[in-house]
């Protein structure tokens, strides 16, 4: 069933309410038409009034031979039978009825009778004399012309045709005001987008509508915002890319100008080149977490496991000894997510704080069951960071520099790591504990 | 490494580009294996079905005919094992690559001594199947090996080690404290190529290490070689 702002109440209403508005107008105007077109006009009344004027004038001066008279000029005049009848219903000319004529004279028709078109051959009138209607009456075939309903098939063709069609066509321009020009809006924000303008967005008539269109209309624009979102996170990724990239391919050049020796030159450039490929491997995967939609494969992860192995690597990478690395989860502490994901996010959490803690910090893996979740936080003694940069610190290429000690890294480890929490369904965010920088990582809970 | 019979293996490289396929193939001479080198897709597919090779080298993107169309014709008729290499790197072709057969993938760019690493890994693992029987481990020290359950006990006390566990544990201890790669150990108890980020293997030696540990196993310890892979050896007295 449509919703209550659907466009579907909309069209019904309206061409059901246009349905019946044109038959309704269509009958009750034939009707009018017919009726009108039924009784003779003004002027044919006229008309033939004046005529039994005529005739009674020409049976008072002239008698039978008036009459007569008068009928020959009328003969001529209009073409049509003409007889002057007197009250016996006998003719006052001088030539009598046939039986034929005299069996027609037996229905006559008044000249505010209705005439109908159906009748074969032209219809007789009697018209009474205008003076003394007891004395006589005008018996008229009606001439043609004076025929009621000579527009009809005109009246018939405005009232069936081109009224009905001229309403049609205002519906048609409702139709589409209401719903193609929506639809053109549109098209000309896709048009923009290609012109390269994101910014755009639907025109708030159309967004704020409550039916089906609204709905496109807002969906489009969220689209936008997102399109838009992606593109500048990517042109901003290009550019500190590229920028990235130059540092090292700067250094080779220095090192190809100089004069070191090939045993130099190789150590140089093998140091130069893995960096480069770390660098374009990480913002590659960053790019890849932000646009890869297939929900990564999951499965339940000993956290504690999970930490033995990333604390024996970081303590490789690092040379500090495993007791700076403490867990204080137990075995209990499983959580559901892609194993691969989880580690690569908690290991570059994890060389964030070595990197960024004194030689002899301690860093300490915690957490605590929270429902469905389990909320985990490593802490380090690096000292924090401002308030302010609490969140920025996730942003690609962030790096703090001076804030705390330590450098090196490209400032990708803590995007990587957020985009894959967030993608496991998690959450990931900082916060200062007075000693150093705590992130906490909610991710859900399983049962092993 | 087992002495496996490089000097008799045979590699098919197939490979576009003429600077990478030319170091290919002299390196992998140097190394001691006879290298057969094709430039595109379609004379690749050829050679390889006209003789055998014990192990097939693919670029993905090649002219003629694509490396995966590649694979997925020789998948037709034979099962020598094929490492698939490129640059194109992302995960999305890992995976179609793997779905078509690949034994492993290799993303460019890579060091020589990596794709050694590779080939020696799945040279090894086929040799391994080839011999299919083997004796059943010898026992050494406390901890006692169940084929039958899958699992070790030490004393009275049994681990709880899952299928891939156990079989991780059950190489290792039969390699006699060989370093065996992370490349070998994939394609023996994970079946599958290895990844840079793939953590499977590092969690079940992680997971091994605590279950020894719970069942108060000393004897031998399971020890990461950094760079090289992972050894079954005795304790370091520490």
């Amino acid at each position: 069933m449509p919703n209550r702002h659907s466009l579907f109440w909309k069209l019904a209403i309206l061409l059901v309410g246009f349905c019946l508005l044109m038959i309704g107008l269509s009958w009750s105007w034939g009707r009018h038409m017919e009726t009108q077109n039924a009784y003779l006009s003004d002027q044919a009344r006229i008309t033939l009034t004046d005529y039994a004027a005529e005739a009674e004038r020409a049976w008072k001066q002239g008698g039978q031979a008036g009459v007569d008279a008068w009928m020959a000029d009328m003969a001529s005049k209009e073409g049509t039978w003409v007889n002057v009848l007197g009250p016996d219903l006998q003719s006052l000319s001088s030539t009598p009825l046939t039986p034929e004529q005299s069996r027609k004279i037996t229905f006559l028709r008044g000249i505010d009778w209705p005439v109908s078109r159906r009748v074969i051959g032209l219809p007789w009138m009697r018209v009474p004399f205008v003076e003394h209607p007891e004395q006589g009456l005008l018996v008229i075939e009606l001439p043609e012309r004076l025929m009621p309903g000579r527009y009809r098939l005109f009246w018939r063709f405005m009232t069936n045709g081109v009224i009905p069609g001229l309403f049609t066509l205002l519906l048609c321009i409702g139709l589409y005001r209401m719903l193609i020009m929506p639809l053109i809006q549109l098209r000309e924000q896709a048009n923009a987008w290609r012109a390269d303008q994101l910014s755009g967005r639907v025109a708030s008539s159309t967004t704020s509508r409550q039916d089906e269109l609204g709905e496109l209309g807002r969906a489009f624009d969220d689209m936008a915002e997102r399109l838009q979102g992606t593109v500048v996170l990517q042109q901003q990724l290009l550019r500190d890319l590229s920028h990235e990239l130059r540092t090292p391919l700067s250094r080779l050049r220095v090192a190809c100008e100089g004069d070191a020796d090939a045993g130099q030159l190789r150590e140089r450039l093998g140091r130069e080149i893995d960096c480069m490929q770390r660098l374009v491997e990480d913002a590659l995967q960053l790019a890849w977490l932000d646009t890869e939609r297939a929900p990564p494969s999951k499965e339940p992860i000993q956290v504690q496991a999970l930490w033995d192995m990333l604390a024996e690597d970081a303590c490789f990478e690092s040379t500090w000894p495993s007791t700076q690395l403490h867990c204080a989860l137990d075995a209990s502490c499983w959580i559901q997510g892609n194993l691969n994901s989880v580690a690569q996010a908690l290991e570059n959490i994890l060389r964030n704080a070595i990197r960024h803690s004194p030689a002899s910090g301690v860093i300490r893996l915690d957490g605590r069951r929270q429902g469905d979740h389990w909320l985990l936080w490593l802490e380090d003694q690096g000292g924090g960071v401002a308030e302010a940069e609490l969140e920025r610190i996730f942003a690609p290429f962030t790096r703090l520099d001076g804030s705390r000690p330590g450098d090196g890294g490209f400032g990708l480890g803590l995007s990587i790591a957020r985009n894959a929490i967030v993608r496991q369904g998690g959450r990931l965010w900082a916060q200062n504990t007075g000693q150093g920088l705590r992130l906490n990582i909610q991710l859900p809970a399983a049962q092993p | 490494m087992n002495p496996v019979a490089i000097s008799e293996s045979t590699i098919l490289a197939i490979e576009d580009d003429p600077v990478l396929g030319a170091h290919l193939h002299e390196e992998l001479q140097r190394g001691g294996f006879k290298v057969t080198w094709c430039k595109n897709g379609r004379d690749g597919l050829a050679v390889a079905r006209e003789s055998r090779f014990d192990v097939v080298l693919m670029d993905i993107l090649l002219p003629g005919l694509n490396g995966l169309d590649v694979l997925a014709k020789l998948r037709e008729s034979s099962s020598t094992p094929v490492i698939m290499m490129s640059a194109l790197g992302a995960e999305a072709d890992r995976i179609s690559g793997f779905q078509r057969g690949a034994d492993d993938y290799l993303p460019k760019p890579f060091s020589m001594a990596e794709l050694k690493v590779r080939i020696e890994a799945i040279l090894r693992r086929v040799a391994l199947e080839r011999r299919r029987q083997e004796a059943p481990a010898q026992q050494v020290g406390a901890l006692q090996f169940n084929e039958q359950a899958c699992d070790v006990c030490c004393g009275e006390r049994w681990a709880g080690l899952t299928l891939s566990e156990y079989r991780l544990l059950d190489t290792l201890h039969r390699s006699h404290e060989e370093v065996l790669s992370k490349a070998f150990l994939y394609q023996q108890v994970l079946q599958r190529g290895y990844a840079r980020h793939d953590r499977s293997l590092d969690m079940h030696v992680s997971q091994i290490r605590r279950k020894l540990k719970a069942i108060g196993y000393q004897e031998r310890e399971l020890r990461t070689v950094w760079g090289k892979g992972y050894v079954l050896s005795a304790a370091e007295v520490s």
